[in-house]
């Protein structure tokens, strides 16, 4: 039915090549969620000089291209100084991160400023502290808020592990790349044919199926829940 | 001692842009050529995709949603690789300017169809019941009342998705269309000065994207409805 060549591709494809999509947007997500989540708690207090350097954060890392922000991780912190050398996979995870964690931040202040100031008052009144009232009060009702967003963002750092191939970190993107350049090779090692057409399909479609049925969820609970 | 170290590495800046300066400015008109065309393609496809959705033509208007599921739901990167080394397994080559204007338009198209939409659907109904009373018709309509009104409930979320666009025109290093990241990448390689060159990208990066969306707040006050300027 399919020729011949297809299984081993898609299996690396789907074996290294996915799996380390995986892995990169998994570590991504939740380094994202916690790092802009407390960024985005401490940006609703009203200390100037920490406001204005968390609004630094956001706007520098929002405002790169990711593909500048990995590019710094991965080959200028190393010239900077020798302890700071990461291997691909790490440095596109931390430059998402950066990314991400703004794009977090952004949301959170937003979605805790909702919660109302009588939600504060009685928390205090019921003796919290900032820290106890923030994780047990607001931020529970703000998550309500946040996921939408949250959900919408982990479609865009799925898509946006695909940069990770520019240095080289095995994900599905880089995978395919590779499959499609050793059937160009001459026997035994490939074929000596030309398949990428049909491999770059095949990571779109790879890569749609996994995202589009993540924006119709978002979708849904932007109506539900607002 | 560390004032000393930033006014050594703040010459150390200014002689490596003054040095690379005509390279650097090539590689950023070429950033800005693209993206020019990439703006004003998106702006097109976005408003004639956008009223199609909006006014629910047929056959453009199922068209244009599957465009636009199938271009926001896959990375702009494989898109681009697809384009470029894809399509020439099936006789369409393309070269690296074409893919890199192309690639940025399609994608920012799908984008801005999705912005057009939405504004032109916030229209409210009356508005439009209002100018079909005054006797114009269905086109006539559109272009007085639901374009001047929608366009400006767009416009925040439209220029938002020219930012990306620019953004995303670093990503033609991947097909080596010497745009200013490629060209910094290039000046890296031979100079080896690679805290200079990618602080030079960086700022160079932000004072770009900052000034666009300084211009967003600028043109929200100016463009603003009249029922929501303070």
């Amino acid at each position: 039915m399919l020729p011949d060549w297809v299984e081993p591709v898609a299996r690396y494809m789907l074996e290294e090549g996915l799996v380390g999509t995986l892995k990169i947007a998994a570590i991504a997500l939740a380094g994202s969620v916690l790092v802009g989540i407390t960024l985005g708690t401490l940006l609703t207090i009203k200390f100037l000089p920490l406001r204005s350097l968390i609004r630094l954060y956001i706007e520098v890392w929002r405002g790169l291209p990711i593909l500048v922000t990995i590019f710094i991780i991965f080959f200028m912190l190393p010239a900077v100084s020798r302890q700071l050398e990461f291997d691909a996979l790490t440095a596109a995870a931390i430059g998402l991160i950066l990314w991400g964690s703004a794009q977090v931040a952004e949301a959170t202040r937003g979605a805790v400023q909702s919660i109302p100031r009588e939600q504060h008052e009685a928390a205090s009144a019921l003796g919290f502290g900032w820290i106890g009232r923030h994780s047990f009060v607001i931020m529970p009702q703000a998550l309500r808020r946040l996921l939408p967003p949250l959900v919408s963002l982990l479609v865009n750092i799925i898509q946006n592990t695909t940069i990770a191939q520019v240095i080289g970190a095995t994900e599905l993107l880089e995978a395919g790349e590779r499959q499609s350049e050793r059937l160009v090779a001459p026997e035994p090692i490939g074929l000596g044919e030309i398949h990428a057409f049909e491999i770059y399909a095949g990571v779109m479609a790879i890569f749609f199926l996994i995202s589009f049925p993540l924006t119709r969820l978002a979708a849904f609970l932007e109506k539900r829940l607002v | 001692m560390i004032f000393a170290l930033v006014a050594t590495f703040l010459s150390d800046l200014s002689s490596f842009v003054s040095d690379n300066f005509d390279g650097l400015l090539d590689g950023l008109r070429r950033t800005l050529v693209v993206s020019a065309i990439a703006i004003a393609g998106s702006f097109f496809i976005g408003l004639i995709l956008g009223a199609a959705r909006a006014h629910r033509i047929p056959v453009l208007n199922q068209l244009a949603a599957m465009y636009v599921e199938v271009i926001r739901n896959t990375p702009i990167l494989v898109q681009i690789f697809f384009l470029y080394f894809g399509l020439p397994q099936v006789g369409l080559r393309l070269d690296a300017f074409t893919v890199a204007w192309l690639a940025v338009t399609i994608w920012g198209g799908a984008f801005n169809t999705e912005n057009f939409r939405a504004g032109f659907e916030a229209v409210p109904s009356r508005y439009r019941e209002a100018g079909f009373a005054l006797g114009f018709g269905r086109m006539a309509t559109f272009l007085n009342v639901t374009l001047p009104i929608g366009g400006r409930i767009a416009l925040p979320s439209s220029i938002n998705t020219y930012i990306s666009v620019l953004k995303n025109t670093s990503l033609m290093y991947v097909i080596a269309y010497p745009e200013l990241t490629t060209t910094a990448l290039q000046i890296q390689a031979l100079t080896l000065e690679t805290v200079e060159t990618f602080t030079v990208l960086a700022v160079t990066y932000l004072v770009l994207v900052w000034t666009m969306s300084a211009l967003i707040r600028l043109l929200e006050s100016r463009l603003a409805l009249p029922e929501e300027r303070s």
